[in-house]
């Protein structure tokens, strides 16, 4: 009997072992991309995460799209939907001349209509869409709701002018997003949008179609050979698989099964360099670590919604000084492998044109930082190790949000390096949810935190004195000659001033050292050598898939 | 009798409503107290300020606690659960997706728990005082002790990574619809080893020291060397008088574990990747997705309460002196 049960489990086991064994791509023209998290949502208007935007903008197509011109440090905008554009001479209108050979993936062909109606929802207060609110050049309702009648002239199925506000700074880029099917959404009352059954079975227009979503497992999108953009030398099927833990994507990167993942940890490069099959790029300059000093007083903030400056980093110089005492240089090379490069303001180092590269970083120089200290009266008076001002100790909590393990190490360091100046920092990690909740009301007096700039480059979202409506102003930053050059910088200008001012900003910013900027940060990319022509820009790695092919 | 159960039934019917009524509405207050919410995300040069108001508005998140309360009650009654802010699916149709992969995954796990630990504990139990019943005894406690996030690496690197056996993740492959129906179910086991390995083999562990524990007291009994002295066989003993008294303890327990494993098994979950409850509720507390955290313990706390009554009619299966004391 026993016998008899140990043949049948070694029968077993022989067809286990034969069957069995690594699922590899390479089976057909497919890319494999391995991804955190699952989207929840096909639909452009709801695309709010960075997945979901990449993979509805593959699904959608806009009537223009943007490639990033390196030598330029710009973005460069070429037909997609439209085959053409002209601007009124004097902006006060754009029109659009659109191919005629788009269809949808039900057959119906696309048309301006189908444009006109997508901005409408976009803007549709009761939409909730992830543009809504920014259509500020367009004429729109009390509610930020474009005026259709206003806005748009439609002059045939495939002509179509947008009118401007007089006065306004339009720009291609605010105007070409995902062009949705009006014959499909219309149907729907628009509050129920989110949740329409089409979003998920989506009617698309792009360079791929939804084949099959396998929620939470797997999203399969097939090459839509009836697109102009059709290629077929290029990848036929583009397959984005759920894992959600770091290790296993990288155990199946490291095995074939995915061709590509993004977000590699610096401690893995080493090893992935070994693996034959793995090419190592990186896409820089689109976020900057940097810990944030609260300039006003959280109490007196909270309290009597007041404004007062922060009694240890409420002056720039003191600002300056703990620039100089961390050791950023150190952190940059021993954690981050030299992948990125140290940061000395907001603009990033992509933007070749507008960033000033005569501005010289405050370098490590523990003994710098303690002269300027000691010039402003920040002495050890009571020889207790911690230096003090008018009775106050110079003691502070430093907030990290939990679950990246850069921020202890960089913690750390920074405890250290202002300890060695004579300043004590106790470190307090937190939920970044409930972290940002604090930040956001004001209530931190220091943070760690990395921030993702967005192109083309905005300044006023994160640094203009109103802060009420500057959400993204942590730190409470307030300078009136900034802000002037940020107003400014709203409406269109010759290349020449636009370059001038964002100098004279650098300068400012530079000077004020809101914020300590660290360093901007790669977002390190491993690519299975088979798959080629992939354009790694600061835009992202996953753009413009029809044009990778696997060889 | 037939009277006393129904009367008992009731009892425990209504017991366990009210306890999941205080669960969710300790949860729906508890979540939104705790800092953070769902309108965090739209903090990004890409959203306008005016999006997170409007957001606010719409998730009714603008009206006071007592209000959202008040609706909240109103429309659980009509078993509306609400609408997920992250998946924009109704509540019950999001937990659904993933319970029912819990379901069948947690389910599969315990019965191997049960099986294997009760295999393991008679071979210990005979070969007792030998070098196996030793060896058992010292690795059921090295397995225990091993976190499921450490052996389902562990498991990863050998059997997926080196000796290229199994997949590192995933509940299917690719190409899962071109199989035939068994190319299918063997792509489901081949897929489900090693997260059910990592899963089973703490609780097989902790079955198995309760178990002989409890076999080795009950046979330490005066009855049982009376019933040998008899002339009973060992084989009688065991069936009908050593297990009947070592099994019962572990009903509560086993009801328990499975309660837990219906619950969401976080870490294999997110290891393997596979799309369980326990990653659900995490996801939902993160990003503060409100009506999706309260679905997601309303379902534990049912299926916890559920696993508990099977557990306690088991036992009364198994005594029927306990009927009152279990049905209260």
């Amino acid at each position: 009997m026993t016998r008899k049960i140990v043949t049948i489990l070694a029968c077993f086991l022989i067809l286990f072992l034969s069957s069995c064994g690594s699922e590899n791509t390479s089976k057909s023209n497919r890319v494999v991309i391995g991804i955190p998290a699952d989207i929840n949502t096909f639909n452009p208007l709801f695309a709010f995460t960075v997945d979901e935007g990449a993979i509805t903008e593959l699904l959608y197509l806009s009537l223009a799209d943007f490639r990033w011109n390196e030598k330029q440090g710009e973005l460069e905008a070429f037909p997609m939907l439209a085959k053409s554009w002209e601007w009124a001479k004097d902006s006060s209108s754009i029109t659009f001349h659109l191919r005629d050979d788009v269809k949808w993936s039900d057959g119906i062909p696309l048309t301006v209509n189908d444009v006109v109606f997508s901005l409408d929802v976009y803007s549709d207060p009761v939409v909730d869409s992830r543009l809504y609110g920014i259509f500020e050049d367009l004429y729109m309702d009390k509610k930020n709701h474009i005026d259709v009648k206003k806005t748009f002239d439609v002059k045939s199925d495939y002509e179509l002018q947008i009118n401007f506000l007089p006065n306004s700074s339009p720009d291609l880029i605010d105007i070409v997003h995902p062009v949705i099917p009006k014959h499909i959404f219309e149907k729907y009352d628009r509050k129920d949008l989110a949740t329409a059954k089409d979003n998920f079975s989506p009617v698309t227009n792009g360079a791929f179609v939804l084949k099959k979503w396998d929620r939470n497992q797997s999203i399969t999108l097939a090459i839509n050979k009836n697109s102009f953009l059709y290629n077929p030398d290029n990848i036929n099927e583009l397959v984005f698989r759920v894992i959600p833990d770091y290790t296993s994507r990288l155990t199946q990167l490291k095995k074939g099964e995915i061709d590509l993942m993004e977000t590699i940890k610096t401690g893995d490069i080493y090893d992935l360099k070994s693996n034959k099959n793995i090419v190592i790029r990186s896409i820089q300059g689109r976020e900057y670590e940097y810990v944030g000093w609260n300039n006003i007083d959280p109490e007196t903030y909270n309290e009597k919604r007041e404004l007062s400056p922060n009694k240890f980093f409420g002056n720039k110089k003191t600002r300056i000084a703990l620039t100089y005492a961390i050791n950023r240089r150190e952190i940059l090379e021993d954690y981050l492998y030299n992948y990125g490069e140290l940061a000395a303001t907001p603009i990033s180092p992509i933007f070749k044109n507008d960033i000033d590269q005569d501005i010289k970083q405050y370098n490590y120089n523990p003994d710098m930082a303690r002269k300027i200290l000691e010039d402003e009266g920040w002495t050890d008076s009571n020889n207790n190790g911690i230096i003090d001002k008018n009775g106050t100790e110079f003691e502070f909590t430093l907030t990290i949000p939990s679950g990246n393990p850069l921020r202890p190490y960089e913690a750390t360091i920074i405890k250290n390096n202002l300890k060695a100046i004579g300043i004590e920092v106790n470190v307090e990690t937190m939920e970044l949810g409930a972290m940002l909740d604090d930040i956001d009301s004001k209530k931190r007096d220091a943070w760690i935190l990395a921030q993702y700039v967005p192109i083309p480059i905005d300044l006023k979202s994160y640094w203009y004195s109103d802060l009420q409506n500057t959400q993204l102003n942590f730190v409470s930053y307030q300078n009136k000659k900034a802000d002037k050059i940020m107003e400014e910088l709203t409406v269109h200008l010759p290349k020449d001033r636009q370059k001038e001012l964002y100098y004279q900003f650098q300068e400012i910013i530079h000077k004020d050292q809101p914020v300590t900027f660290l360093y901007w940060m790669a977002d390190i990319v491993g690519i299975n050598k088979r798959v080629k022509n992939i354009n790694i820009t600061p835009l992202g790695a996953i753009t413009h898939c029809w044009e990778w092919a696997v060889k | 009798m037939n009277k006393d159960i129904l009367k008992a039934l009731t009892k425990r019917i209504l017991s366990s409503v009210v306890t999941l009524l205080l669960l969710i509405s300790f949860l729906f207050i508890l979540v939104r107290l705790s800092p953070g919410d769902p309108t965090q995300k739209f903090l990004s040069p890409d959203f306008s300020p005016e999006l997170k108001q409007q957001v606010m508005a719409d998730f009714k998140l603008d009206q006071s606690l007592t209000e959202q309360y008040l609706n909240f009650l109103a429309n659980i009654f009509q078993g509306d659960f609400g609408v997920s802010y992250d998946y924009r699916m109704p509540v019950l149709s999001v937990v659904w997706q993933f319970l029912s992969f819990t379901l069948v995954f947690a389910s599969i796990s315990f019965v191997i728990q049960i099986i294997l630990s009760y295999y393991f504990a008679l071979k210990s139990i005979k070969k007792s005082g030998r070098v196996l019943g030793k060896l058992l005894s010292k690795t059921s406690l090295v397995v225990y002790a091993t976190p499921s996030f450490v052996l389902g690496v562990f498991l990863i690197f050998i059997f997926s990574a080196k000796l290229d056996m199994f997949p590192s993740a995933g509940l299917k492959s690719l190409d899962f619809d071109s199989f035939s129906f068994f190319g299918k179910l063997w792509d489901y086991i081949i897929h489900l080893t090693l997260p059910i390995v990592t899963l089973s083999l703490a609780g097989i562990a902790m079955f198995y020291k309760y178990l002989r524990d409890n076999l080795e007291e009950v046979y330490r009994q005066d009855f049982i060397l009376n019933l040998r002295a008899s002339g009973f066989s060992e084989s009688t003993i065991l069936k009908k008088h050593v297990l009947p008294n070592a099994v019962r303890p572990l009903i509560s327990v086993a009801g328990i574990e499975l309660g837990i494993l219906l619950g969401g098994t976080l870490i294999t979950e997110v290891i393997f990747g596979l799309p369980g409850m326990g990653r659900l509720m995490m996801a939902s507390i993160f990003s503060r997705d409100y009506p999706l955290v309260v679905g997601c313990a309303f379902a534990a706390g049912l299926l916890m309460i559920f696993t508990n009554f099977i557990a306690d009619l088991v036992k009364m299966k198994m005594d029927k002196r306990m009927i009152k004391g279990l049905m209260n």
